[in-house]
């Protein structure tokens, strides 16, 4: 079993990509995986602090993931953010093709006319 | 409400609903604006004529008002109307000549443009008028005083499209305004002082044992005749009357010598017990109305424009008028007004025949274009011209007879002595003018159908039609001359019943001296300008340095354009800079800034939402490592 440092480690190094990613990719497809990873690592965060904290309520006797009642609810926590991510990308992809279709590009680099 | 309330009211309410239908709905119809300005100044006659009847024959009183404004808990401002044989006897004169102006007028306008509108503005005038006239409150005058000047200022600017009248209105307007804010300071000092200023109620207050200090009098009266002399064209203020000529002849006929620049005179005669009871006030009046009287004769003198001369001989004759006042003499005063303003808008209404007929207001030309064929135009000239002169038996030998008999009464040698040359210099000037404008020259008779040349009075006017009104106009005044002279008795009982009698044919020491100096000026009129042969070229006019002088108004205009229009000039301009670079310039700089501060922000939206993000994800590492250096927010 890992302690919960190594799968915040990992989190940290995925929000970390995705942020890089977010801001480094000029297609608006690849920065909606960029988001996407960003999402995940922030799901994983959930997931590993409940049940940190689900093992510091049962003082370090349940040290197993979904034996405590506190660690359920960070997965299903989770559970609801994977759904929210994936109507988010729906939301998204649809949007793109908007704007594909409005100004032939999904380049973010020459979707600037809202400047001052 | 009794029987003369009413009459004041219809007399005052006629004239202004026929210039508000006529405003407001016969701009277009000119026949029809000139009946309904008539139909209304007939009935503001009728009335007058009643009012007279009702009110200054039987020597009767009447005040009527309505409480308007309340000043305090136990004073207020009152509105109404004062009947007495003055104020009956001018509302006649003004209604009369109204009326007879505006009979003249369907002849003289004929044709203009602006046919509809000179009604309207003429009925304005009656209304307001007569307003003035049968005001019971001080402030009531004011509000009329001031609306008169407004229809003078529409008037002399009639033909506003020409710059020469719409200068000259600004100037009648400006300079009279001058004058209006010392009666303004007057009424509401009396305002002040008194709570209220209903005219009997000044005037008794002013008296022996009021409620007014001998002081608070004077100044009073000092600053009420400001506005007289603006109004009358008096002192230093004059200058305005003789360029207001610039508007059509009749209107010159009806404000500029008949009735309002009369309204001065009527003030004072209205105050007069107020007026008496600040001697020194009287006395600088008595001089300044001298000075006035004498110095606008020798302009008259040299002027060649035939109105240039009318208007002088009138501020010289309300001059003689105030000198009665500043005596003492009400009726005296008054007495002179009123044949005046027959006389004056006679010589006006003949001087507009001639106009009308030579296209020209210069003597000498509408001589050469054949003056003597107007007959009406001729004797009401004559007539005219023999009742300013002063001429037994025409009316202004009565009034004027008055004025001397009355200065020899109350003032002293010297100021007599230049009285009676002044009318000597009325005779001279004014005869030299019906010889100039009259008697053929022989060095340029036969020359006919000279070039037009000179100032032309109304350039859209066909030159014949309407002839018959003017005319008949004429002939109605021109027989009034001859009347008006024995109104004196009938004047003085009623306007100062204690003064000694001057007879119309008491022929004393006086009138005779009077008489002599007439026959003098008019016989070096004569000799100058309408013998056989005569030069045509007064003494005055041999002598350019004087002959400039006294054509220049003194070089009055001059002084005031080298100072006064030139501090105010200069006060307006730094007003100006002020306005544009202190005012202006805040305010701009304040929005140049704001639109540069925000031009110099706007760059940082650049549109690249990467950037934003980036600045976003940047400021929450900051606002993370700050909180936790800090301990979390607290």
């Amino acid at each position: 079993m890992m302690p919960p440092a190594g799968y915040l480690t990992i989190s940290v190094a995925l929000f970390c990509i995705g942020l890089y990613g977010l801001v480094q990719r000029r297609s608006l497809i690849a920065m909606l995986i960029a988001l996407e990873l960003m999402l995940a690592a922030a799901s994983l965060n959930v997931v590993a602090l409940t049940t940190l904290a689900a093992g510091a309520a049962d003082g370090g006797g349940a040290r197993q993931i979904g034996a405590g009642h506190a660690s359920s609810v960070g997965q299903v926590v989770a559970l609801i953010l994977i759904g929210v991510a994936a109507a988010e990308a729906a939301i998204a992809l649809s949007l793109f093709v908007a704007i594909q279709r409005y100004a032939s590009t999904i380049n973010v680099e020459d979707l600037s006319e809202l400047k001052g | 409400m009794t029987g003369p309330t009413l009459a004041a009211l219809l007399a005052q309410a006629a004239p202004l609903a026929a210039g508000v239908i006529v405003l407001l709905g016969l701009r277009g119809r000119g026949r029809a604006a000139a009946g309904v300005a008539i139909a209304g100044l007939a009935v503001s006659v009728a009335a007058s004529v009643w009012l007279v009847a009702a009110v200054a024959i039987p020597d009767r009183s009447l005040l009527a008002q309505t409480v308007f404004l309340p000043v305090d808990a136990s004073h207020a401002l009152a509105f109404g109307v004062l009947l007495d044989p003055l104020s009956t006897v001018m509302a006649l004169v003004v209604a009369t000549i109204t009326l007879a102006v505006m009979v003249y007028s369907t002849g003289y306008m004929r044709g203009d443009p602006g046919f509809a509108r000179y009604y309207g503005f003429l009925a304005l005038f009656g209304w307001a008028m007569q307003g003035l006239v049968l005001s019971a409150n001080l402030l009531q005058t004011l509000v009329f005083w001031e609306l008169v000047g407004l229809a003078s200022f529409l008037l002399i600017g009639f033909w506003f499209d020409r710059p020469a009248p719409a200068a000259a209105a600004r100037k009648a307007f400006l300079m009279t305004r001058v004058g209006d804010v010392g009666f303004l300071l007057g009424v509401l000092l009396l305002i002040r002082a008194l709570g209220l200023a209903t005219i009997p109620d000044v005037i008794a207050a002013a008296g022996a044992g009021g409620g007014l200090s001998p002081r608070l009098v004077t100044v009073t009266a000092a600053l009420l005749l400001m506005g007289v002399i603006g109004k009358s064209a008096q002192g230093p203020l004059f200058t305005w009357l003789p360029d207001a000529m610039e508007g059509p002849t009749p209107v010159s006929a009806l404000l500029h010598s008949a009735t309002m620049v009369a309204a001065g005179v009527y003030l004072v005669a209205r105050l007069h017990p107020l007026f008496l009871a600040a001697p020194a006030v009287m006395h600088a009046l008595l001089y300044l109305a001298l000075a006035t009287a004498l110095a606008t004769a020798t302009m008259a003198m040299v002027a060649s424009d035939i109105k240039r001369v009318l208007a002088y001989s009138t501020i010289s004759q309300l001059g003689y008028m105030l000198m009665a006042l500043a005596a003492g003499s009400r009726a005296a005063g008054f007495f002179h007004l009123t044949t005046h303003a027959g006389f004056k808008a006679l010589l006006f209404l003949s001087a507009g025949i001639f106009i009308h007929h030579a296209h020209s207001n210069e003597m000498r030309e509408i001589n050469e274009r054949g003056a003597l064929a107007q007959r009406a135009g001729v004797i009401g000239l004559v007539a005219g011209s023999a009742a300013l002169a002063g001429i037994i038996p025409f009316s202004g030998y009565f009034s004027k007879e008055a004025i001397l008999g009355a200065l020899g009464v109350a003032a002293g040698g010297w100021v007599v002595a230049l009285a009676y040359l002044g009318a000597g210099l009325t005779a001279y000037y004014t005869f030299r003018m019906v010889f100039l404008t009259l008697v053929p020259d022989a060095r340029t008779h036969g020359r006919t159908d000279a070039p037009t040349h000179g100032a032309a009075d109304a350039p859209t006017l066909g030159g014949n039609g309407g002839e018959r009104a003017m005319n008949w106009t004429v002939q109605v005044l021109a027989a009034l001359t001859l009347v008006l002279g024995y109104l004196g008795p009938w004047l003085g009982a009623r306007l100062s019943p204690g003064e000694a009698e001057h007879g119309p044919f008491a022929i004393g020491l006086g009138a005779a001296t009077a008489l002599a100096l007439v026959a003098a000026g008019i016989g070096l009129a004569w000799y100058e300008f309408g013998r056989r042969g005569a030069a045509r070229i007064g003494f005055a006019e041999r002598i350019p340095a004087l002959a400039r002088f006294f054509g220049d108004n003194w070089y009055l205009d001059r002084l005031y354009r080298a100072t006064v229009i030139r501090w105010a000039s200069a006060l307006s301009r730094a007003a100006r800079w002020n306005d544009q670079r202190i005012v202006d310039g805040a305010t701009d700089g304040l929005a140049n800034g704001a639109v540069g501060g925000g031009r110099l922000l706007a760059l940082v939206q650049n549109g690249y939402v990467q950037a934003y993000l980036a600045v976003v994800v940047t400021l929450i590492a900051v606002l993370a490592a700050v909180l936790s250096r800090i301990g979390g927010v607290r």
